[in-house]
C-alpha cells in the first residue's frame, strides 16, 4: 500500500466523520421548518402571564365525609375500585403508646369511621392526599418518552395518546398519586380537574368540600384565595427533603403524617 | 474513490436518510413546541366536559331550596356535594335527577362522632345516643338542617 493507499484512506475518514457528525446534529435538531416555529412560539409563551395553579389543605378543617374523592371519581371517571383514586383522604390516629395507625377505607368514601377506641387515641386528625403537582416532577424526569409533562400552567398532565403504560412515573411517584388505569392502560393521575381550571371553574373536589379545608387558586395572583390562605397559615408540603417543590400546601400538617 | 468506499458511503448515506425520514413520521405533531411533551396534548385534556355545574347553575330552578339552605349553618355546603350529578353538565339534569336518599348513614359522613371531627365546627353525634335508629330526615329538614319539623 503506496501514499495513494493512505489518501484514500484519509478521505473516507473524513468524508465519513462529516456525515456522522452531520447525521447527529441533524438527529439532535428537529426538522427546519419546525426550528423555525419552535423559536417563534417559545417566544410566545410567557409563563408569567398565565396562571400558577396550587392548592391549599386546611387539615384543621377537614372532616374526613370522604365527598372530594367521590366527585373525583365522578367528574374524572376514575373507576369506582377502591384502589383506584386521583384524590383520598386518610385518618391518622396517633394512639397513647405512640403508635400512629393510618387508614382511609374506599379512600375515605362515605364517610371514615374512626376505628381505635376513644381512651387510646391521643390525637387523631384526616390528610387529603392528592397529586402535589411538583415544580421538580420526579414522575416527569421518569418517563421515557414525554407522556408526562409540567403544563405551562404548573399542572403536571398525563398526554394518554401517548403513554406508553410503562408504569415508570408510578414507581417515581413519592407520594403514590399515581395509578394504572385499568381500562385505559395509561397511567391516570389528578390534572387539578384541568378541564375545569381552564374553563374558570373549580376543581371538582374543591367544588364539594363542605368545610372549605381545600383552598384552590393562583399563585400569581396575589388577591387569590390561596395567597391568603398561605399568608395567614404556616403551611408545609409533604416530604419538603425530597426537593420536589410541590405546590400542594398543607395548614397543620403533623410530622406523622408521611 | 475505490468501489467499495464508493458502496460504504452510499449506504452510510441510505442509513442516516432512512433515519432521519422515519423520526420525522414517528414524532407527533406538536411535540417539542413547548417542552419535551405533546403541545396538542394540552387541548386534549382540556376538552373533557365537566359534571359538576356549581350551586348557581341549581339555583336556575331552585331558587327557593338555594335560599333556603345558603342562608344559614350549610351555606359552605354547595347543592352537589350532597346531591352529585349522575349526568354531563352539558346535559340537562332532569334526564338523570340527582336524587339523594336521606338516610342515617349520609348524614353520618360528616355527624358521626369521630376523633378527628372533634373542634371543627361540626356537631358530632353518638348517632345511638341521640335518637336510635330514628331517619334523620324525620326530624330535619334536609336543606335547612337547623330547622325541626313539627
Amino acid at each position: 500500500m503506496g501514499t495513494k493507499g493512505i489518501n484514500n484512506r484519509r478521505k473516507f475518514f473524513k468524508a465519513s466523520a462529516a456525515i456522522i457528525g452531520g447525521s447527529i446534529a441533524m438527529s439532535i435538531m428537529k426538522p427546519f421548518e419546525l426550528m423555525a416555529q419552535k423559536k417563534d412560539e417559545s417566544e410566545n409563551i410567557e409563563t408569567d402571564k398565565l396562571p400558577l395553579w396550587g392548592m391549599g389543605v386546611d387539615i384543621e378543617r377537614c372532616v374526613g365525609c370522604g365527598k372530594c374523592a367521590e366527585a373525583c371519581k365522578i367528574e374524572n371517571d376514575v373507576p369506582k375500585e377502591p384502589f383506584y383514586f386521583r384524590t383520598w383522604v386518610e385518618q391518622y390516629t396517633v394512639k397513647k403508646d405512640g403508635e400512629v395507625k393510618i387508614e382511609s377505607p374506599n379512600g375515605g368514601i362515605g364517610g371514615l369511621k374512626q376505628s381505635v377506641p376513644d381512651d387510646d387515641i391521643f390525637k387523631s386528625f384526616m390528610v387529603p392526599k392528592l397529586c402535589n403537582h411538583c415544580t421538580n416532577a420526579p414522575c416527569v424526569q421518569a418517563c421515557p418518552v414525554g407522556a408526562t409533562y409540567i403544563s405551562p400552567e404548573g399542572v403536571v398532565l398525563v398526554d394518554d395518546s401517548y403513554c406508553i403504560g410503562c408504569s415508570y412515573c408510578i414507581q417515581a411517584c413519592p407520594y403514590g398519586a399515581r395509578f394504572m388505569n385499568p381500562f385505559t392502560k395509561v397511567a391516570d393521575k389528578c390534572t387539578f380537574c384541568y378541564h375545569r381550571i381552564s374553563d374558570g371553574l373549580q376543581p371538582a373536589c374543591v367544588e364539594v368540600c363542605p368545610t372549605d379545608a381545600r383552598i384552590f387558586g393562583d399563585l400569581h395572583d396575589k388577591k387569590s384565595d390561596l395567597v391568603k390562605f398561605l399568608q395567614k397559615n404556616p403551611t408545609e408540603v409533604l416530604k419538603p427533603h425530597l426537593n420536589t417543590k410541590s405546590r400542594v400546601f398543607y395548614n397543620g400538617l403533623s410530622s406523622e403524617v408521611r | 474513490m475505490s468501489k467499495i468506499i464508493f458502496r460504504l458511503l452510499l449506504s452510510f448515506i441510505v442509513f442516516v436518510t432512512v433515519f432521519i425520514v422515519i423520526r420525522q413520521m414517528v414524532i407527533p405533531d406538536s411535540f417539542g413546541k413547548q417542552g419535551h411533551y405533546r403541545a396538542n396534548s394540552l387541548e386534549d385534556n382540556k376538552a373533557r366536559v365537566p359534571f359538576y355545574k356549581g350551586a348557581e347553575e341549581c339555583a336556575s330552578c331552585h331558587q327557593d331550596i338555594y335560599d333556603l339552605t345558603f342562608s344559614d349553618l350549610h351555606s359552605e355546603i354547595s347543592c352537589e356535594s350532597c346531591h352529585p350529578p349522575k349526568i354531563d353538565a352539558n346535559t340537562d339534569c332532569k334526564i338523570m335527577p340527582p336524587k339523594v336518599e336521606g338516610t342515617i348513614e349520609f348524614c353520618a359522613q360528616c355527624h358521626k362522632m369521630n376523633a378527628g371531627r372533634i373542634d371543627k365546627g361540626v356537631p358530632q353525634l353518638l348517632i345511638e345516643e341521640h335518637k336510635g335508629d330514628q331517619n334523620c330526615i324525620e326530624c330535619h329538614n334536609p336543606h335547612a338542617p337547623w330547622e325541626l319539623k313539627e
